[in-house]
């Protein structure tokens, strides 16, 4: 009997700890949502505060962004620029302080939706497409364009030149719409820097940039050169949100004010950004002949055009399609070798083909795209941005084939070698006829999984500049605004490539798959023994 | 035919088989017994060149494999042995992927050469003979036990081997078809076939078996005429054995 209640004590026991950990869990929780709540109630009676005692929050993308913002070389957790003085100087004949908020080029116009800050302050341009979405300052700056090719190269002098070659510049920008505009093919990148450097490594044959870029990044160097005169006229503009007038209305008379008292001629004269097209512009404005109020924007006649956007998304399409294609036929044949490698090889190619997988597998793809793309040219090796994304994401997904196939050839019993051998076979024949026409078998469903998520994982590309699916979303929906139905729309182009592989991969894996059980039902015969 | 001297395996410091001698006469069966781990199986790894040999020779037609030979020339007379000895294996390891047909013409067609059409009609014959004529198109999965060793049957015999090795042929089948294997091993021994067979049932040795071989320890302990091992053993440890034993 004793021996009996022993237990039962025990239990309970054990039971009054469990409550009491539960307990303790669930105080811990509750201490937590509490807080959590206490957090965004501050932040929410926070914003209103702020929105009177005003901080004038600015958007820019600061990445290769020299002169207008950028990280200080000489101090690197600064950022420097000419627009940055002059923000500097607008808050203050505002009475704010300048608070910069570091964003992304593509993405500014829906960030300042969103709130992410007040202003977008980042050489924009006037166009339809934004007028529809955000409101406009007045100009503060006259830009002009201007075409840089190799020095060595004499056969571009203006971008009539340029009708077959492939010119560069930054996505959803004047440049780029003249480009689209004049038929030129062109590639969009996202900072000034790469599109120089792609230029100089022959990946393309000339650079379209605004003229403060191409003043700070091109100029300077030696190996590029101007071709032609700078040309077009536009005007940048401070970007608003809809609906944010009496803001506007700040804005514009602080530029009026930086204008003419001259605090803007001596940033832009310190930039080297003062030219004859700066004077034209400010003089009417500093003597009060021209009402500075009347100077209104004037908009880029660029406007969305659905079935163009469509087209374009289609030739991205293919261009995923292309690299997903390409990579697989890469991984396929990588991967194998490196499974063969790891399972039978000698010690030092098991070492080889194990460092090999552990390092693909274990740092992002997203970084090796970049090493391949902008580490390689150190060492002479610059291939065009296609070819690297579909060689990285090969190289890349061989690992993870490799870990596929060694697992499936694995799974083979090695009574089929046996069997194999004892039949006269040699180790070639029987790895070809017999294991490996088992294994693939056994790999077809997680190979189907791998390149189904290989076709998507092709949008990393889009870090260098590669003009497939996500990047074609990106750019199309910044340029449009229209994130909800072209992100429908890219959808079902990815769908519609990634479903009818996974239909032909199942309908291949159940033929194989059930073949003999297949046979059973259709001819079975009892089978008697008549010897 | 097959003769067997001097036969040596080891495995790093422990030995398996202890020095096997032993002949089969053309065109006869030839059964070995032995209790667990005396070294039977290891016998028929040897024999069909799956463990590498540490001593002694085997001889089948005009194969001589033997040890202390360059690792080159072992290799050649491996291969040259494979092809004179067949192997029918307890699991019996038929290629899941081909069809029974496939299974029995993959070797011919692919390591002896034989044309497609050739080997087809040999395996047809050979399916027959094994009771199977009409699985030629099936799968190994849709097999039971008994049909699928019938198949492995056919598929070592396609390969017209001089020695067939059978492992335990009688341990995933029941009693009837047990009789119905042991006539039809017969009927290929009236053939000209030449057979080995490892098994622990006495009965079903006592009726294919025209010798019998008691191995235990690795060596061999008797080997004579079925009838006189199984009915007056000379061996104390074959007596006990079979005393033990059915």
């Amino acid at each position: 009997m004793a021996k009996t209640t022993l237990p039962e004590k025990y239990t309970c026991h054990k039971e009054a700890q469990e409550a009491q950990r539960i307990l303790r869990i669930r105080l811990c929780l509750l201490c937590f949502f509490a807080a959590l709540i206490a957090a965004i109630l501050c932040l929410v009676s926070a914003c209103p505060v702020r929105a009177q005692q005003q901080p004038l929050r600015w958007g820019a993308d600061p990445s290769g962004g020299a002169p207008y913002i950028f990280t200080d070389p000489a101090n690197p957790d600064r950022y420097i620029g000419y627009e940055k003085e002059m923000v500097d100087a607008l808050a203050a004949a505002m009475n704010r302080r300048a608070e910069f908020v570091p964003s992304d080029w593509q993405t500014l116009v829906s960030a300042l939706q969103r709130k992410s800050f007040d202003v977008i302050v980042n050489g924009l341009e006037p166009t339809g497409d934004r007028a529809q979405q955000i409101l406009f300052s007045k100009p503060y700056y006259i830009f002009q364009l201007q075409l840089t090719v190799r020095a060595d190269d004499n056969r571009i002098s203006s971008l009539a030149d340029c009708k077959n070659r492939v010119v560069a510049t930054l996505g959803n920008t004047a440049a780029s719409r003249l480009l689209q505009q004049e038929h030129v093919p062109f590639r969009s990148y996202e900072d000034p820097v790469g599109a120089y450097r792609d230029l100089e490594l022959k990946r393309i044959d000339a650079v379209l940039m605004d003229v403060p870029a191409e003043a700070f990044y091109a100029r300077p160097n030696p190996k590029l050169k101007p071709a032609g005169p700078p040309f077009t006229k536009g005007q940048y503009v401070i970007g608003l949100r809809k609906g944010d007038d009496a803001l506007k209305a700040e804005v514009d008379q602080a530029i009026d004010k930086i204008i003419k008292d001259g605090t803007l001629e001596t940033i832009l004269k310190k930039w080297g950004l003062w030219n004859d097209a700066q004077v034209e512009f400010e003089t009417p404005i500093r003597s009060g002949t021209e009402a500075a109020s009347n100077i209104e924007y004037t908009t880029t006649n660029a406007t969305f055009n659905w079935s163009e956007a469509l087209w374009r998304l289609t030739r991205a399409a293919g261009v995923t399609v292309f690299i997903a294609l390409g990579a697989m036929v890469i991984a396929i044949l990588f991967g194998l070798p490196l499974a063969l490698g790891q399972w039978k090889g000698p010690a030092w190619l098991r070492a080889f083909c194990t460092l090999y997988v552990e390092f693909f597998r274990g740092t992002p793809v997203l970084v090796q795209l970049l090493f391949l793309y902008f580490g390689l040219p150190v060492i002479g090796i610059a291939m065009p941005g296609w070819l690297t994304a579909l060689v990285g994401l090969g190289l890349n997904y061989a690992a993870y084939e490799s870990q596929v196939y060694r697992a499936a050839l694995e799974a083979i019993p090695n009574g089929q070698w046996e069997a194999a051998y004892s039949l006269g076979m040699s180790p070639t024949l029987a790895f070809r006829r017999i294991i490996l026409p088992q294994a693939f078998r056994i790999a077809l469903p997680p190979m189907t999984n791998d390149f189904v998520s290989l076709f998507k994982d092709t949008s990393v590309a889009f870090a260098i500049s590669v003009w497939e699916l996500a990047t074609a979303y990106r750019e199309l929906a910044n340029a449009s605004g229209q994130f909800l139905l072209l992100g429908l729309a890219v959808s079902a182009f990815y769908l519609i490539m990634s479903l009818p592989m996974a239909h032909l991969a199942r309908l291949l894996e159940r033929r194989l798959s059930n073949r003999a059980a297949e046979r059973m039902v259709d001819d079975a015969e009892p089978l008697e023994v008549s010897a | 035919m097959i003769r067997v001297s001097g036969l040596r395996k080891r495995f790093g410091k422990s030995e398996i088989l202890k020095g096997i001698s032993f002949e089969v006469p053309p065109q006869t069966v030839l059964g070995v017994m032995g209790p667990s781990g005396s070294g039977k199986s290891t016998l028929l790894r040897c024999l069909n060149g799956l463990e590498t040999i540490s001593g002694g020779t085997i001889e089948c037609d005009n194969v001589r494999l033997e040890a202390n030979i360059s690792h080159a020339d072992y290799r050649r007379r491996v291969k040259d042995l494979r092809l004179k000895v067949g192997t029918v294996f307890q699991g019996f390891h038929l290629f899941p992927h081909l069809s029974v047909l496939a299974n029995i013409i993959e070797a011919p067609t692919h390591v002896l050469r034989t044309p497609k059409k050739k080997a087809e009609t040999e395996a047809l014959e050979l399916l027959e003979s094994v009771g199977l004529a009409g699985a030629a198109k099936r799968f190994p999965g849709s097999l039971s036990g008994g049909e699928q060793q019938r198949v492995a049957i056919a598929r070592a015999l396609a390969m017209h081997p001089a020695l067939l090795l059978l492992d335990e042929p009688t341990s995933a089948l029941d009693p009837r078809r047990i009789h119905s294997l042991r006539t039809l091993l017969r009927t290929f021994v009236e053939r000209g076939h030449t057979m080995l067979i490892i098994s622990h049932s006495m009965g079903f040795l006592g009726g294919v078996a025209d010798n019998i071989l008691f191995m235990e320890g690795g060596s061999v302990v008797e080997h004579g005429p079925t009838d006189q091992v199984l009915n007056s053993p000379r061996d104390a440890r074959t007596k006990d054995f079979l005393e033990q034993a059915d």
